[in-house]
């Protein structure tokens, strides 16, 4: 019967072992095109065309949201980069989880350029404590050429490890 | 000269004192094992089980039983099932929902060691492995999804996933005969999971018989049992007697 007690008294003491579980989430949610500025240079003795990469003072984005009942585009309440006077050379962009292309207005200065992105989306389950992202692959871009000369697709994935997908050339 | 002397001396002293004790160990028989191979079986209820939904603020629910042969009283192949499942709901209101069968199958093995002169006893100090197996389906559902820049959003539902996941656990515990043919014990278990999530695949918040998915679990069980068809009075003949104890026995004679 002491055996009893004894092995009573264990189970009794591991009960109090706590059951709950975390539910915080650990994981990164974040999903962004990275976009990087570059300037492409033809050297006239040489011959050759060299990149480098290029930064601004004065950088105002902001999305263009289509409107469905007016059939207009209309700017997004939220500016991402607003007049930075960072010297960026690369700006990360979010895109549209529920439609399948992301439009942006892009001031450099005084010159406005779109940049269009057309996508598809996919659900990413990540647990049950982070729930679900949506990452993007890319189909195609356009961008008006006002100030950017072209626009250059390198990774199609939009995910969470933050790579460079797009390159806007001046 | 004269180290070398005590030196010779002591590495004497240890040789006579290691053969002497060799001599002693060699006097002490040990009688043939009686035994037998096939020595019943034990039925076994996690009541430890009992316990979780309250544990869980009623998230998890567990029920298992188990089967162990009684091998020579030294090995114990086990094999246990058991029900189990879950209905966790996040702060953000997502919903995971399973139940699911288990089955684990092992072996134990009985660490303690009859000393001499000891009294013979049925308790049991365990060490064992398991393999565990689950296939079970599960829902995870009411899964928002809102884009805080664009606006909207959206609920995912991810109904009727189905998975096969495999784990071995590491097994120590003890049993002890608290009433005749009754057993009481505990085992902790360290858990391992094998199998491995997909990546992009919905995975499992859950494992039936194994717990949260985690990648590693701890679990305890305490049981109860009753020994079926043991062996009769096998365990009061296994007294050590020593060479000497013999000869005094025959020259009573």
């Amino acid at each position: 019967m002491k055996k009893a007690i004894f092995i009573l008294l264990i189970f009794l003491s591991l009960l109090n072992v706590s059951c709950v579980t975390d539910d915080t989430c650990t994981q990164t949610r974040y999903v962004k095109l990275t976009a990087g500025f570059y300037h492409v240079n033809y050297n006239d003795t040489t011959k050759v065309y060299s990149i480098s990469s290029l930064s601004f003072d004065s950088l105002t984005v902001r999305g263009v949201k289509l409107n469905p009942s007016t059939n207009q585009y209309l700017l997004v309440d939220s500016i991402l980069y607003n007049n930075s006077k960072n010297r960026l050379s690369s700006i990360n962009l979010p895109l549209n989880n529920v439609a399948p292309q992301s439009k942006f207005k892009i001031n450099f200065n005084a010159v406005i350029d779109t940049l269009t992105i057309y996508h598809s989306n996919i659900n990413d389950y990540l647990s049950l404590e982070c729930g679900c992202i949506i990452t993007h692959a890319i189909d195609s871009a356009k961008i008006t050429n006002h100030y950017i000369d072209s626009v250059r697709i390198i990774n199609h994935d939009v995910n969470t490890l933050n790579a460079e997908n797009i390159r806007l050339y001046k | 000269m004269r180290r070398i002397f005590v030196y010779i001396n002591s590495l004497l002293f240890c040789l006579t004192v290691i053969t002497t004790s060799a001599q002693k160990k060699k006097q002490i028989v040990m009688p043939p094992d009686s035994t037998k191979w096939m020595n019943g079986f034990t039925v076994h209820a996690d009541l430890g089980a009992l316990a979780i939904p309250s544990l869980s603020n009623n998230v998890l629910y567990s029920m298992e039983g188990g089967l162990q042969l009684d091998l020579k009283h030294k090995i114990f192949p086990t094999i246990e099932l058991g029900l189990a499942g879950a209905n966790k709901v996040t702060p953000d209101n997502s919903v995971f929902k399973t139940n699911g069968l288990f089955e684990r199958i092992g072996v134990d093995f009985n660490l303690r060691k009859k000393k001499p002169d000891s009294k013979p006893t049925n308790n049991l100090f365990i060490a064992g492995v398991r393999l565990g197996t689950s296939h079970f389906s599960y829902n995870v559902t009411n899964v928002a999804v809102t884009d805080e820049y664009w606006g909207g959003s959206q609920i995912l539902n991810f109904t009727n996933q189905a998975t096969t996941k495999v784990w071995y656990e590491f097994v120590v515990g003890v049993q002890v005969e608290v009433i005749k043919n009754f057993y009481m014990g505990w085992t902790i278990r360290n858990k391992n999971l094998i199998s491995q999530d997909t990546p992009g695949k919905v995975a499992p918040w859950y494992i039936p018989g194994f717990g949260q998915n985690n990648g590693a679990n701890w679990g305890f069980n305490y049981t109860l049992g009753y020994h079926f068809w043991p062996q009769k009075k096998q365990l009061k003949n296994t007294k050590v007697s020593s060479v000497q104890e013999i000869k005094n026995q025959i020259n009573k004679k």
